[in-house]
């Protein structure tokens, strides 16, 4: 069966209630008939067979490159950067992408006769993966072959001694990356883009940077102007990414760039009711929910979440180009929005979002109330082209349990970030002038984002001017189900129910207003027109 | 009617509201105003996930897809874990229950002695007691690994009927007269994958205790497969349960097996059913005589024919001659037979 | 005439003790603590005058003698039957004079400085510690013509504030309040003068962290003393802890940088200090610690707050506790006691109050701080003598129920006219 499109439905009264994704949990919920409800197009046709995809894209790249076996040469200086844990999500069955491509990539560098290969995940700020996760990203043979040689780094922003300062760009940026990628005679990117706004000139740009470079596009103001930064077009956060990227190109850095996208087939069987339309449920979705709700409902929150980061994704890959960056990047943007778009009509004066347990910076781990803001306002407010889905002043409703609770590992910095800084202001660019730089310096949160699995001191802040935007276009967001102490300590509103935060919602919005709800994960992209 | 319904009910739209949107026009993904009372008086499909859900009207509804009949999907019946449980219940519920309702008494089942499967078992059909006899009379490497041509009209027509046959007897849906190319791939790629079948040629249960013309369905199949037809005889389950019957009783049955007929090169479907059709009509001989006067009959082409003479309904019946003396008639006419009926 | 008086019985001492398991202050009934007729006590002297109480604090240190969890430390330096209260603001019916010398008229309200030293026990010559101001620090104070009593409140000869019969004070004790001071403003001068002698001697300097453990009267009292007093010659940040919303509403009004919950506030201290964390303590931690609790649990807290070489002031009583003291002998931490009050800034100080007029005594600039800082809204509720269970049970409970400071309201005892 070819998959279907995107969908838009009108909600009537015979339609059945939505389902409503709570953290590890989820709810049905009646919506006001004349709602709409947006749902994925279905997972497109994966790749036959990858292995000969990957092999054929390397050997026909795009744009003013060539095949990756003539860059190769004996004694040459080879890096390969690969995607961290953010991606992608939930984490895919094995084989991963990033396995598959970096061996193929590999195997011809062996062929070609090349000794000095070093391969770098390209953190940027985020945390250092541990060895599982390593093995699963790129496979035991790659693991076994580098990381016991120490050819297997991950990119430390903190590390003066391995970062390079290329110069600023036009607008002053400072343009600073790894070492070993800035002095290797090819580069080659290992990426998969999940969703519209990674890959291009943002995986070295942003993926081998540091601070002094991040701070340029990671702010309040270039998050505002970003609308949305899933839309490449009119994300001054990609301007800034691609002055970059031009950038390190004119410095005589040569990239070679595999990109790859993925089909939304996003939960495995047990739980394919997740991405199925309600009323085409079959007796086994029902019972399947029946049965996981009822289990989910009476397990334990810790249990639960361990449940589902345990979950991989089934999605498969759907193309791989490679070859010049923005060449490989505009066709993978068209595939990204081949698989992803809905087209919309009209904005709403509500928009709803279920969240659930997972976004790119908590892959096994707590989504803490700094997260589940990021979800919703940074991610899915932004899922957009054209215009947000909802309006200006229009009302953001999410449900999340929203427990005041972190990570201590992963996320230290976010734990003081809301304890002292919200507490203070959610004003992002009150937040970015008084805080930032002492989160960003603070020696303790470089010591563990160094040495540890934290991120940096500074990126609950990115964190915090992602949702920049929507606060800025917002007229209230509400979250339903929330810890009252965290939600208001986020600034946002509290609701027990949806329809209390329906209610809530009219004296913002008026009394008749417009619903939509965005039926995700899966990942959709809304074309508002 | 519960009192959520009726708050509902009392809140249904204003007729103001309804007019209004039927004036709009609006359809498909456009925006709509939501009504103020919108929230609070939806009850709707409120057993949804309970029940089944009901269909959007705002989405159109795409063609039924089949699922029923012929198109019924059987494969997970042949499952190991569903083989398993049928060959549980076939071993213990189904097998003695048949041996204790009909009694079976075999005769010839050193035809099957040295043949390899898979086979085609091709029988007279009186009665629903009929498959669970021939399954759990069959051996026992035969048994666990057969399915059974059934009507796909009359076991495959509600889901449940479906789901419970196909587990309890393997069985597969089969058109009764012209057998489509569906069904009949889908019998022959079970017969190609090892799976013996059980087939009534007849196409259903005999209405007064003749046979019917045998059709061409067990024939096609074993020319196109090239694997033997095992003639199948049964005497007497009509007395177990007839045709339009809803009582059972206990009765004697004789289950006789016959040689192989092998397809020859020159066979068509049409003439090997009539072979398969005489040696069922021989065994039906030796059921009520013997095995050597059976053969001579056939021999002269003098078998009785299982269709009986072509008279009127009464002396057709008279024909068959009177029912076997049954233990129950003795015991007490009601006592063994189920439903068992009140006494007063 | 009736007066809360506390007598020596070991039995009462002992269910009282028991009592106080189920909370600070539920023993008062049970207990040593018996509501009495009682008269005006003699004047002992002639320098002494009769100060009638209008409201009188319940202090932490009351409760615990309730509550028979005192220290025996203080066995000795007490004599019994005394009627407790020693945060005292009263109305002087016949003048007197007062700690200056300044003569005070009849009807004076005036607060008293409890310490019992050298003069109000007629020693002379004074010891070393009084002649320096610093009474507190008097070794006097079980000799010379009272009976032992560290201060007025422990003393079987001065009565106490719970009284309706009045207490008797030196003049060096004697304190006039301004006419604008509310009764309020009056009886929360004795616990500030405490916190600013503790914020005053804990050595805070410019750019200094200073966490704040605790957010009863004492420790809200010493955001105030560091806030008014200190910041304005060595700009400091303070992070408090407090447990209940009004202590935090309160201490952020009262000017500190960062107020958190409890369990937040190492996390505070350590992004005010950007230190390392190690074994759970701070490397680098705040460089003073008041701590205005005295428990094992704060002092233990305390000590993992603060930098090498850095102070942690107890203000808050103490009594037997159990801590390792490992990490104070390792990094050398100041860990030190701060009791009463005295003359602010005497010659060693090395605070940056000695930028302050010399002499001042404690209580001297904690009226002014009052009166800057309005303190006088920490005291919350107000009881009459009779119900004094109550008034000591919610006390005990003071912060939970959403209270600071609770006193006893002497001001409707009837026939007395102000």
């Amino acid at each position: 069966m070819s998959a279907r499109p995107g969908f838009v439905l009108e909600v009537d009264r015979s339609t059945p209630p939505t389902l409503f994704w709570r953290g590890e949990r989820f709810t049905l919920e009646k919506l006001p008939e004349g709602s709409r409800v947006i749902y994925a197009p279905e997972p497109h046709e994966p790749l036959d067979d990858p292995l000969a995809a990957i092999r054929h894209a390397l050997a026909n790249p795009l744009g003013d490159s060539e095949p990756l076996s003539a860059l190769l040469f004996p004694g040459m200086k080879l890096t390969i950067a690969f995607d961290d844990i953010s991606l992608p999500l939930p984490p895919m069955e094995r084989p991963d992408i990033r396995q598959m491509v970096i061996e193929q990539v590999l195997d011809l560098a062996a062929e070609a006769g090349v000794d000095d290969v070093e391969l770098v995940v390209a953190l940027a700020l985020h945390r250092r993966m541990t060895e599982p996760e390593l093995r699963h990203a790129i496979g035991d043979r790659v693991y076994d072959a580098f990381a016991p040689n120490g050819l297997l780094t991950q990119h430390d922003a903190e590390d003066r001694d391995n970062l390079l300062h290329l110069g600023q760009t036009d607008e002053g940026e400072d343009v600073e990356i790894n070492k070993r990628a800035a002095t290797s005679d090819l580069l080659v990117y290992v990426n998969i883009n999940l969703v519209a706004m990674d890959g291009g000139h943002k995986s070295v740009a942003t993926g081998l940077s540091s601070y002094k470079s991040l701070r340029h596009h990671h702010n309040p103001e270039t998050m505002r102007k970003s609308k949305s930064f899933m839309d490449q077009h009119r994300s001054e956060l990609h301007s800034a990414n691609w002055r970059m990227g031009r950038l390190i190109r004119d410095a005589g850095i040569k990239v070679f760039q595999i990109e790859t996208t993925l089909n939304t087939d996003t939960f495995p069987d047990a739980f394919s009711y997740l991405q199925k339309r309600e009323w085409e449920w079959k007796a086994k979705d029902r019972i399947g929910f029946l049965g996981a709700k009822a289990a989910l409902d009476r397990m334990p929150a810790r249990y639960a979440r361990r449940l589902f980061h345990s979950v991989k994704a089934p999605h498969r890959m759907t193309s791989v180009q490679a070859g010049e960056v923005e060449a490989v990047h505009k066709v993978t943007t068209e595939n990204v929005w081949a698989q992803q778009g809905v087209v919309v009509e009209g904005q709403t004066d509500i928009l709803t979002l279920g969240l659930p347990y997972i976004s790119p910076y908590n892959v096994n781990s707590i989504l803490n109330p700094i997260l589940v803001a990021c979800l919703g306002l940074g991610y899915f407010f932004n899922l957009y082209r054209n215009k947000p889905l909802v309006r200006e002043g229009g009302v953001l409703i999410m449900t999340h349990p929203t427990p005041w609770e972190f990570n201590p590992v992963h996320h230290p910095s976010y734990i003081d970030f809301f304890e002292q800084v919200l507490s203070e202001t959610t004003d992002p660019s009150e937040v970015a002038s008084r805080f930032e730089e002492g989160f960003a310096t603070d020696p303790w949160y470089i010591h563990l984002y160094r040495t540890g699995h934290a991120y940096h001191g500074v990126h609950p802040f990115y964190m915090w001017y992602w949702c920049a935007h929507a606060l800025q276009h917002l007229g209230a967001v509400i979250i339903v189900g929330g810890d009252p102490k965290s939600v208001h300590r986020l600034g946002f509103r509290s609701a027990t129910t949806l329809a209390d935060a329906l209610e809530m919602a009219r004296d913002v919005v008026g009394s008749s207003p417009t619903l939509t709800h965005l039926h995700a994960p899966p990942i959709l992209m809304a074309d508002v027109q | 009617m519960n009192s959520r319904r009726d708050s509902s009910r009392s809140l249904l739209p204003t007729r103001e509201v309804r007019a209004d949107a039927a004036l709009g026009g609006r359809v498909g993904s456009t925006l709509r105003r939501l009504r103020p009372s919108a929230l609070a008086s939806r009850a709707g499909s409120a057993h949804f996930p309970l029940a089944a859900p009901t269909w959007p009207g705002t989405v159109p509804r795409p063609a039924p897809t089949p699922e029923l009949g012929v198109h019924y999907d059987t494969a997970w019946s042949r499952r190991y874990p569903v083989r398993l449980a049928r060959a549980i219940v076939l071993d213990n519920v189904t097998r003695p229950v048949a041996k204790v309702l009909a009694q079976p008494r075999l005769r010839g089942e050193d035809a099957l002695v040295g043949l390899d499967t898979p086979l085609i078992f091709a029988a007279n059909h009186a009665s629903h007691i009929d498959t669970p006899l021939i399954l759990s009379s069959l051996p026992q490497h035969i048994r666990h690994k057969t399915v059974v041509a059934a009507a796909a009209d009359y076991f495959f027509d509600r889901r449940w009927k479906a789901d419970v046959f196909t587990f309890l007897l393997g069985a597969i849906p089969m058109e009764r007269t012209k057998v489509n190319r569906k069904s009949a791939q889908a019998a022959a790629d079970l017969i190609a994958d090892g799976w013996n079948l059980v087939i009534f040629p007849e196409g259903g249960r005999t209405p007064d205790g003749w046979g019917q013309p045998f059709r061409g369905g067990a024939a096609y199949l074993s020319i196109r497969t090239g694997r033997p037809v095992v003639p199948i005889h049964l005497d007497g389950t009509r007395h177990v349960l007839a045709k339009g019957s809803s009582t059972i009783r206990r009765s004697r049955t004789t289950l006789t097996y016959g040689l192989p007929v092998w397809p020859s090169k020159d066979d068509d479907a049409r003439s090997m059913a009539a072979r398969i059709e005489a040696a069922v009509a021989a065994l039906a001989e030796e059921a009520t005589t013997d095995w050597w006067t059976a053969r001579k009959a056939a021999a002269r082409g003098e078998s009785a024919a299982l269709q009986g003479p072509d008279a009127v309904a009464w002396r057709r019946s008279w024909a068959l001659g009177p029912a076997p003396e049954r233990q129950e008639d003795i015991a007490g006419p009601e006592e063994n037979s189920w439903p068992r009926k009140t006494r007063r | 005439m009736k007066a809360l008086i506390l007598e020596r019985n070991l039995p009462r001492f002992a269910a009282s003790r028991v009592a106080s398991i189920f909370g600070s202050g539920r023993g008062a009934g049970l207990g040593p603590l018996q509501l009495l007729d009682a008269e005006t006590p003699e004047l002992p002297g002639d320098e002494w005058h009769t100060l009638t109480p209008l409201l009188s604090g319940i202090c932490g240190s009351d409760l615990a003698t309730i509550d028979g969890r005192t220290s025996r430390y203080f066995e000795d330096l007490v004599s019994f039957p005394f009627v407790p209260g020693h945060e005292v603001v009263g109305v002087l019916a016949d003048g007197g004079t007062d700690h200056a010398g300044r003569v005070l008229a009849p009807g004076t309200r005036a607060v008293i400085e409890p310490v019992l030293g050298c003069a109000p026990r007629h020693i002379a010559p004074l010891c070393p510690s009084c002649s320096q101001g610093a009474t507190g620090l008097c070794g006097n104070t079980a000799f010379g013509a009272l009976e032992p009593g560290l201060q007025t409140g422990y003393c079987a000869d001065t009565g106490g504030g719970w009284s309706e019969a009045g207490l008797v004070a030196h003049a060096s004790q004697l304190h006039a309040i301004p006419e604008t001071f509310s009764d309020e403003d009056g009886v929360i001068v004795e616990p500030v003068a405490c916190a600013t002698h503790a914020v005053l001697s804990a050595g805070i300097r410019a750019g200094d962290v200073v966490a704040v453990v605790g957010a009863g009267t004492l420790g809200l009292a010493s955001i105030a003393a560091i806030t008014t007093l200190i910041r304005p010659v060595a700009p400091c940040t303070i992070v408090a802890g407090a447990k209940h919303p009004h202590q935090r509403q309160l201490a952020d009004d009262l000017g500190a940088d960062h107020v958190v919950a409890p369990d937040q506030l190492a996390r505070a201290v350590r992004r005010q200090a950007a230190s390392l964390v190690l074994g759970g303590r701070l490397t680098a931690g705040a460089d003073v610690v008041i701590d205005c609790v005295g428990s094992a649990a704060s002092i233990t807290e305390a000590l993992g707050l603060v930098r090498p070489r850095g102070t942690v002031v107890l203000v808050g009583m103490p009594g037997v506790v159990s801590v390792d003291l490992a990490p104070l002998w390792h990094r050398e931490v100041r860990l030190v006691g701060a009791y009463a009050y005295g003359a602010e800034n005497a010659p060693g100080h090395d605070s940056p109050a000695s930028a302050l007029s010399p002499e001042r005594r404690s209580f001297e600039l904690a009226i002014d701080l009052v009166a800057q800082a309005g303190l006088g809204r920490l005291v919350s509720a107000r009881y009459p003598l009779e119900r004094y269970e109550e008034a000591l049970v919610h006390a005990g409970a003071a912060g939970r129920r959403g209270a600071v400071k609770v006193a006893f309201d002497l001001t409707t005892v009837k026939g007395r006219t102000r």
